[in-house]
């Protein structure tokens, strides 16, 4: 078959060009995940500055300023990210080394306390990987690496994975608004640091990847609720250029709440509705992610619907189509997006 | 309807609501606006500031979610991490620096979104919202004159509100509705459309986003709705307390600000049954028979017919009437002989 | 373009290298550890061929992965799933750390009674005749419906399966719920108690993962097994907080992903005291890579005379099972595999788990007409006119 883009048309109008201080919200449900849309921002943003495998000039659009990204996660490591950046073409972690990309941790150490051994575990770990990774026959010939490539390769993963402990790890401590305060001034340090070593016309892009974990994983019982959540990301977003959140948008999260006139609902479903709608309302563009109504299909992912959200300013110059449009993963990561009805 | 009372009703409803969005005569000093997802109030705000700005009031936003200020506000408030005493004591202080020398002027305050505040986890118990709001309204002691203020207040009917604090007060959107003295609640053009075109064929009406009840879905708004072509606008249903008393109940429809210029003084709001893709004109009675389906069966009636049909008096019509014996359709009982009747007890 | 599967997509050499740079890890040399044949990062497995064979084709649970059982009612085949995971661990001298149950549950490991592919020979060499040959590798993608074990290693394994089992050490053991298992690993479990405590109920069992991996050499491969989380026998009212139990599976996560090699977990959950549908347990599932439902059939054994059993040798379904998320897929996007959206039944027997598409049964009160029919082939012409 043949190979996708890693953008697919029909998405790139919405994934690039985002206007200043705009929010755009991703919403997932548990069978569809938002991981893939996030990597197409990633690329969005940073390809044309990075991409070796395509020529500067007939990937990098005239004129289109460069950015810079700063990704928040709270729920995948960065070897996943990685991972996946790299089957799109993207390497993160060189992009990581000339600071066009900056990744903050909140997963490894969010809530446990800093065991101070795990810094060290990986490296080891990797350096006993060479080993047997190097005799290992190269499972596909013709387009997979050559032996020095795959050396080359793993000499310069351990180095990564020495300073996949230098990225700045996210901490909750503590209770209430001071624990937020915490964390919010780690990402703050990290977006003025990108800032200052920017030059002007470069947009500093923030995705935070499932904040809402911590409004989860905190709650009232903290001192946590929507509304200091809410909060918290308007204090992100004054530094940012333009800000991507991913949330869950699941049924159970927001229609026991939202839907429910009794009140008789947990606390943590009250909160996560309050925080998602509440996030809804102030963004510029929804993309909704969820399931095919009809049951599963072999070709086809989930439905991507791209509605405006309350934030949405008519006068604005970009304009944006509303769309419901059908998306399918392929194995091997490649992307198709397609209509309804069409193929 | 009758034409005549439609007619009358554009009129004074027309006067009614372009007093209120123009703020003159203080004719609401606190306003309700509640939205949802599906139709946002920035439209309906963007239409206020517009008018403040023509009419030269002060205009105070107090932002709980708008990141950037917007367009023709005098003063903007951000509210992170602030007290409502602070927030309220800024928006005061607000008003004072920005008039200075000049003669009193009117001032609107917006408040973009009233949920976080009530939802907010870090507030004094000791919060009280009517004198919160009453505090942005009533003339502050040491204002230079009387300065008539009006608040605008946005509630997001969507978002859910936390159980309640105390259990025996009454919850935040009964008493933000019950201190409005205007209600306005915004809905989707097209979604009104559609509905209508269900009702009209005897549907369900459709349900959109969030009350769709469907995995992953927030909100639904799509541009092309199917069978509303390109409705656009913003549907306001208007309740509204006069200083009487009385009530008014009406739906207008605000076009896309897209329509008419910044500047544009006359009113753009129109009563929701003057429009023609909601109400559309009835088709000339010209059809008579012509259209009827034909058959070699005779299914019309003569004009006789219809005559002697309309003429038959159906055994329950003089009940319905009030003047007739049976006023009403009361049971009326004669009394015989054989009752006895009790001054104290029976009544007739 | 013919000669392969159209959905199994070719991995591009970058692709595969990707994957495989990135799971540094001792994977030959561990038993029990093979690269999955979809994008050869290293699985390991459940200890039930048939749901090995579920997870999106990687023919084994990935390392670093959590998969979460979720069982309706009060039956427990979710605890005899958790068993055969314990009991592969233990043959395959991995580390099993168990949470919250007393050291009994270990005493009640299913007796080992060979490797998975010897017990698949004895029964496919019944139904060798219909079996078609097909390619090996197609085989061990994992074929379902055929009741063919798909974790089955190529041929030149399968050979030499029977006697010199230690020249290729075997994926998959086949075991025996009505004898206990005597391993000398058995010992070597260590059971975590939950211990009260003002705060998390959680944290103490955290720092005792934690400081295992730690302690460990680097080869050692870990399973941590959860029993029924959250049931209120075993675990304090506080646990089911959200910041205590939610804070737990994130910290768990962070754990997996320090160790994305080494560890592997299995959680059992009621859904009958945490429904499916409350945000909570919604949030579980988000933390968690893989999800599993199963939907044990009311009163199954009163019906077995009548349910869908096609045959009198295969056994009738005890309940439907449900795939919510599969490991690594989910995580990608989603969607693209062949298992997705099929309905399974699954059927516990003394000797295995197995996982069949679930087809619905002949409506009751109609096995005469099934009965009488199926000996003539298709009914005659003659019968059906009236």
């Amino acid at each position: 078959m043949p190979s996708q883009p890693p953008l697919p048309p029909l998405l790139t109008p919405y994934l690039s060009d985002l206007p200043e201080s705009s929010l755009t919200v991703i919403s997932s449900v548990l069978g569809a995940t938002s991981n893939w849309l996030v990597l197409r921002y990633l690329h969005a943003s940073l390809s044309n500055t990075a991409n070796s495998n395509t020529s500067p000039e007939n990937n990098g659009s005239i004129g289109r300023t460069s950015r810079k990204v700063v990704l928040v996660s709270f729920m995948r490591s960065w070897d996943f990210w990685k991972t996946e950046a790299k089957r799109l073409g993207l390497d993160l972690a060189r992009l990581r080394d000339k600071r066009q990309f900056v990744f903050v941790d909140g997963l490894s150490e969010l809530f446990t306390p800093s065991a101070s051994a795990f810094s060290t575990v990986p490296v080891g770990s990797a350096n006993h990987a060479t080993l047997p990774l190097r005799n290992r026959p190269t499972p596909v010939p013709g387009r997979g690496p050559p032996a020095a490539g795959s050396l080359d390769r793993s000499a310069q993963d351990r180095r990564v994975q020495g300073d996949a402990s230098n990225s700045v790890r996210l901490h909750f401590r503590g209770r209430g608004t001071a624990a937020l305060d915490a964390i919010e001034k780690d990402i703050i340090s990290e977006l003025h640091r990108q800032r200052a070593s920017s030059d002007e016309n470069e947009e500093l892009l923030l995705i935070i990847d499932q904040l809402d974990l911590l409004l989860a994983a905190t709650g009232p019982g903290l001192g946590i609720g929507a509304t200091e959540m809410a909060d918290w990301v308007m204090g992100l977003q004054q530094h940012a250029h333009a800000t991507v959140l991913t949330i869950a948008a699941d049924s159970p999260l927001i229609h026991n709440a939202a839907t429910n006139v009794h009140g008789d609902c947990t606390p943590i479903e009250t909160e996560h509705a309050a925080l998602a709608l509440g996030l809804a309302h102030r963004a510029r563009t929804v993309m909704q992610l969820r399931m095919l109504e009809t049951g599963a299909a072999r070709d086809v992912s989930g439905v991507l619907r791209i509605s405006r959200g309350g934030g949405w300013n008519a006068e604005a110059k970009h304009s944006l189509d509303e769309k419901e449009l059908l998306y399918y993963i392929q194995r091997d990561g490649g992307l198709r997006v397609f209509g309804r009805g069409e193929s | 309807m009758a034409p005549s009372n439609l007619s009358h009703r554009r009129t004074h409803n027309l006067l009614l609501i372009s007093k209120l969005l123009s703020l003159r005569d203080t004719a609401s000093p606190f306003t309700l606006l509640q939205d949802s997802l599906e139709q946002p109030a920035a439209p309906l705000v963007k239409e206020y500031i517009r008018r403040a700005k023509l009419s030269k009031v002060h205009v105070t936003f107090i932002s709980y979610e708008t990141l950037k200020r917007p367009d023709g506000v005098d003063a903007f408030i951000s509210t992170r991490r602030k007290t409502p005493t602070e927030i309220i004591r800024e928006a005061s202080s607000a008003y004072h620096q920005g008039t200075g020398t000049e003669p009193v002027r009117r001032r609107l305050i917006i408040i973009d979104s009233i949920n976080p505040l009530l939802n907010s986890k870090t507030l004094d118990p000791g919060f009280h919202l009517p004198s919160f709001l009453g505090s942005f309204i009533a003339p502050s002691a040491s204002s230079n004159g009387r300065a008539e203020a009006s608040l605008v207040v946005t509630y997001h009917q969507d978002i859910p509100s936390q159980s309640q604090r105390d259990h025996y007060s009454p919850p935040p959107l009964s008493m933000l509705t019950y201190l409005a003295t205007s209600i306005i609640t915004l809905h989707s053009f097209s979604h009104i459309l559609a509905r209508k075109a269900a009702r009209d064929r005897s549907f369900v009406p459709p349900v959109f986003g969030l009350e769709e009840v469907q995995d992953g879905v927030l909100l639904s708004r799509l541009d092309k709705l199917a069978g509303t072509g390109t409705a656009e606008g913003v549907v306001l249903e208007l309740e509204h307390r006069r200083k009487s008393g009385r009530g008014v109940l009406e739906w207008y429809l605000l076009p896309p600000a897209s329509r008419y210029s910044p500047h544009h003084v006359k009113e753009v709001v129109t009563l929701l049954d003057d429009n023609v893709l909601y109400n559309p004109p009835k088709e000339a009675e010209t059809s008579g028979g012509n259209d009827e389906p034909q058959s070699t069966f005779e299914l019309g009636l003569t004009d006789r017919q219809r005559r002697d049909r309309e003429g038959v008096v159906l055994p329950y019509f003089d009940a319905q009437q009030g003047d007739g014996p049976g006023e009403g359709g009361r049971i009326l009982y004669d009394m015989g002989e054989e009752d006895d009747f009790d001054e104290e007890e029976d009544e007739i | 373009m013919s000669f392969r599967k159209r959905n199994v997509g070719l991995s591009t050499g970058a692709d595969r290298s990707a994957a495989v740079s990135s799971q540094s890890a001792p994977i030959e040399s561990s038993p029990g550890i093979r690269p999955s044949p979809d994008d050869g990062r290293p699985t390991t497995s459940t200890g039930a061929p048939s749901l090995d064979n579920l997870l999106a084709g990687h023919a084994g649970l990935p390392m670093g992965k959590t998969i979460l059982i979720e069982e309706n009612g009060t039956t427990d085949f979710a605890g005899a799933l958790l068993r055969y995971y314990a009991a592969e661990g233990v043959v395959q001298e991995q580390k099993i750390h168990v949470v919250g149950v007393p050291e009994q549950w270990g005493r009640s490991l299913p007796g080992l009674i060979g490797t998975a592919e010897s017990l698949e020979e004895k029964r496919s060499d019944r139904r060798k005749d219909e079996k078609m040959k097909i390619a090996w590798r197609y085989e061990r993608l994992g074929e379902f419906g055929a009741g063919v074990a798909g974790s089955r290693d190529p041929p030149s394994q399968i050979t030499a399966a029977g006697g010199e089992s230690e020249a290729k050490p075997a994926f998959c053991h086949a075991f025996d719920l009505t004898k206990r298992l005597t391993h000398a690993g058995i010992s070597n479990m260590s059971f975590i108690p939950l211990v009260p405590s003002k705060d998390s109920p959680f944290a103490a069992i955290l720092k005792e993962l934690q400081g295992a991996l730690l302690s460990s050499p680097a080869n050692t491969i870990h399973r941590i097994v959860m029993p029924t989380l959250l049931n209120p026998t075993l675990y304090p009212p506080s646990a089911s907080q959200p910041e205590h139990v939610l804070q737990f599976f994130h910290s768990l996560k962070a754990l997996m992903s320090a160790y994305p090699t080494r560890v592997t977990a299995m959680i059992t959950i009621p859904l009958s005291l945490f429904p499916r549908s409350s945000g909570l347990i919604r949030w579980i599932e988000l933390l968690c890579d893989g999800i599993i439902e199963l939907c044990p059939f009311p009163h199954s054994a009163d019906t077995v005379a009548t349910s869908g059993a096609a045959t009198s040798v295969e056994e009738p379904p005890q309940g439907m099972l449900k795939t919510h998320k599969l490991p690594v897929l989910h995580e990608r996007g989603g969607g693209s595999d062949q298992n997705v959206g099929q309905d399974w039944a699954f059927t516990l027997s003394r000797r295995r788990f197995e996982i069949k598409p679930f087809s619905l049964p002949p409506a009751e009160g109609d096995t005469e007409a099934q009965d009488a029919a199926t000996p003539g082939g298709m009914p005659k012409k003659s019968d059906l006119e009236f």
